[in-house]
């Protein structure tokens, strides 16, 4: 069930903000640019990034997470951090491959999966998260491919993770396990009682700093002055200004969902520290012990580095470390009006009282 | 695989170049042509609007000039020999705090020229401002009323491009100075188009839906909005700032609101996170619980 709870809202959620792509010219994608021209990660030795008039490198302007990198380094490529050129090409084609004549939405991590599977004609899995595999819950229905961006190629690492060197995120503190274990039992037992049951990004509260997933909303539009950096997500339409004026973070008491944000230059790095999240966080079940500091590197002309450090020792074993090289992009950050729009909650609300109600007459039916 | 469809690729500046940190010494510069026609270099002699501005005044109650009230929301009989009107039930409880402070107005002739049809429905929108007021829902509040709502915004300013974020609902809106076109789809912010005159900077404001309000006196418009703004710094501390209100479906000619904006003087002045949706949950879908609660 939940899965279908889940999609509902979120179509129409965003439904409303989106609808006039359709009629709209579609972006090509950049041409050219082969894994080593746009090698991530490292920085050109003979490049160096345009200058603001203070003579910081220059951040501003749209920023794109398309590619086709997974968070976690997939078993298929265990102890392989890096594909060759070769490799990259191969997955490409077998990623065309999953989506080849469907029209199924394969989100997020789905798509390098399933290509790894070399699955052909695929159907979403965005129905399973969290959970095994069935032929259940890879249904879709909900969504179609015209939803998501053309993915992008251009970053050879096997994993978003670049620490641990297994490029896998460290294990679960037992608390943080607890917290899961309760989590999914009361979604289990109260799927939709009240709005509260329902995931954060449903709710339009928050999704979550940082900002992993990509190929969905996953833009990013930076500006910049000497003293602050605005930093603009698309999904959610969640936006930090960041300080970089030495001031000190605001009281340990007020609790944020974006958090705190304190920005630095290192070199030619911006450093982004962010504390004062709340108990319970949008980003990936952490809590307010979470501490990220975020690194903001130009190293092509097209690519910034973006490099988050996630610690939060009430949730995992250890700090680990993600790098997603940005791409530039030409395209216009629209206004997502979630909650204005969000009549999927009333109708997750309305759909379970209907099924509660039916559940009791079907009952009391076959009571004799 | 199928492109992220767009209606035409968004016009970016080569370089961001720097921000218009513009010093003291720099605000009195004479400045010319418009911001279009200048490359896109630093641009010291362009005001710098960078800070954490706030209105100080009784705009959002009620953009007309208007007598302090009970409340927003009024009985519509009155049984009693009273000399105010009373309170709706749903709002008694407020009190004084639920009550409206009278303000000298902000639109400039004194009260905004409604079609004959169109006042009508200001008038009915105020009796039903309960249900109607979309800020009461958390609703994003459009332009010109994240100008003047009672929380502070913060605009961040490269020469390129500007940000305005709200504290109110976490509204933002970023301004273009290239022309991206006709805005390719209704928001409840708008697109703003901006460009400098002297010092004055100008924001175009279009492509609108038609579900924002100005304030919360019932004052509306369609989705035929065309707002222009005018940010001029009179101080370090000080903004003027005009909108130009054009909707010819709704209004019978041009009006006009006129403002001081101030800056916040702080030390550390920072927006603080004001994700209202969840502050309204209760509201908008508190009776589709399991369980409601008990009034």
């Amino acid at each position: 069930m939940d899965h279908r709870y889940s999609t509902f809202s979120w179509a129409v959620a965003v439904g409303i903000v989106l609808s006039a792509a359709a009629s709209s010219t579609g972006q090509t994608p950049a041409s050219g640019a082969s894994a080593a021209a746009n090698k991530s990660g490292s920085s050109s030795t003979s490049w160096k990034a345009p200058r603001t008039a203070d003579g910081r490198p220059d951040l501003g302007g749209v920023w794109t997470n398309n590619n086709i990198t997974p968070l976690e380094r997939p078993k298929q490529w265990q102890g392989k951090a890096v594909l060759t050129e070769q490799e990259l090409a191969e997955l490409k084609q077998l990623a065309a491959g999953v989506v080849e004549g469907g029209d199924d939405a394969i989100f997020g991590d789905n798509l390098v999966l399933l290509a790894l599977e070399r699955k052909k004609n695929a159907t979403s899995r965005d129905g399973c998260a969290g959970r095994a595999v069935t032929e259940e819950c890879a249904t879709s229905g909900n969504y179609n491919a015209f939803w998501l961006p053309t993915r992008d190629f251009h970053n050879p690492r096997t994993s978003l993770v670049i620490d641990p060197a297994d490029g896998r995120i460290p294990a679960l503190t037992p608390e943080a396990q607890q917290r899961a274990k309760a989590a999914a039992e009361h979604r289990r037992l109260h799927p939709a009682d009240g709005p509260e049951d329902r995931p954060f990004g449903e709710r339009c509260l928050a999704f979550g700093v940082p900002r992993l997933q990509a190929a969905y909303m996953s833009y990013m539009q930076l500006f910049q002055t000497t003293t602050h950096v605005g930093i603009l997500n698309e999904l959610g339409y969640e936006t930090r200004i960041v300080p970089v004026d030495g001031a000190a973070h605001i009281g340990g008491s007020i609790r944020q969902w974006k958090g705190d944000s304190r920005g630095r230059w290192e070199g030619d790095t911006l450093v982004v520290e962010t504390t004062n999240f709340p108990q319970k966080g949008a980003f990936m079940n952490a809590t307010d012990a979470l501490r990220l500091v975020e690194r903001f590197t130009r190293v092509s002309p097209d690519i910034l580095n973006y490099e988050v450090t996630i610690n939060d020792p009430k949730t995992w074993e250890k700090p680990w470390t993600i790098l997603i090289p940005l791409k530039r992009s030409s395209d216009q950050v629209y206004e997502f009006a979630c909650h204005e729009g969000n009549h999927g909650m009333a109708g997750i609300l309305a759909g379970a009282r209907a099924e509660e109600r039916a559940l009791t007459q079907s009952s009391e039916g076959s009571t004799p | 695989m199928p492109s992220r469809k767009r209606r035409r690729p968004r016009l970016i500046g080569v370089a961001m170049a720097a921000i218009a940190v513009v010093s003291a010494v720099s605000v009195g510069a004479v400045i010319g042509r418009s911001q279009a026609a200048r490359p896109s270099t630093a641009q010291p002699d362009l005001p710098n609007l960078n800070g954490i501005w706030q209105a100080l005044n009784e705009a959002n109650f009620d953009l007309e000039p208007h007598p302090a009230r009970a409340a927003m929301s009024l009985r519509q009989d009155q049984p009693y020999n009273v000399t105010t009107n009373i309170p709706s039930p749903p709002v008694v409880a407020l009190g004084a705090v639920g009550s409206v402070p009278g303000g000298i107005g902000v639109v400039d002739g004194g009260s905004i020229p409604y079609r004959p049809e169109a006042l009508v429905k200001k008038r009915d929108n105020q009796k039903n401002w309960l249900e109607r007021d979309p800020e009461i829902k958390c609703y994003l509040p459009g332009v010109p009323r994240a100008t003047y709502m009672p929380y502070p915004f913060q605009i961040v300013q490269s020469p390129t491009s500007m940000m305005f974020l709200y504290e109110y609902a976490g509204a933002v809106r970023t301004i273009s100075f290239k022309d991206p076109g006709p805005p390719p789809v209704d928001s409840w912010m708008g697109q703003s188009v901006g460009r400098w005159e002297g010092q004055t900077l100008v924001i175009d404001v279009t492509g609108f839906n038609d579900q924002t309000w100005f304030d919360r006196a019932g004052n509306f418009h369609s989705d035929k909005l065309h707002v222009t703004e005018r940010y001029t710094r009179l101080t370090n501390e000080h903004l003027m700032y005009e909108a130009i209100i054009e909707d010819p479906e709704v209004f019978t000619r041009p009006w006009k609101i006129t403002m001081p904006l101030y800056r916040r003087m702080e030390k550390n002045a920072s927006l603080v996170e004001f994700r209202c949706v969840e502050f309204v949950e209760e509201l908008l879908y508190g009776q589709l619980r399991k369980k409601p609660l008990a009034n």
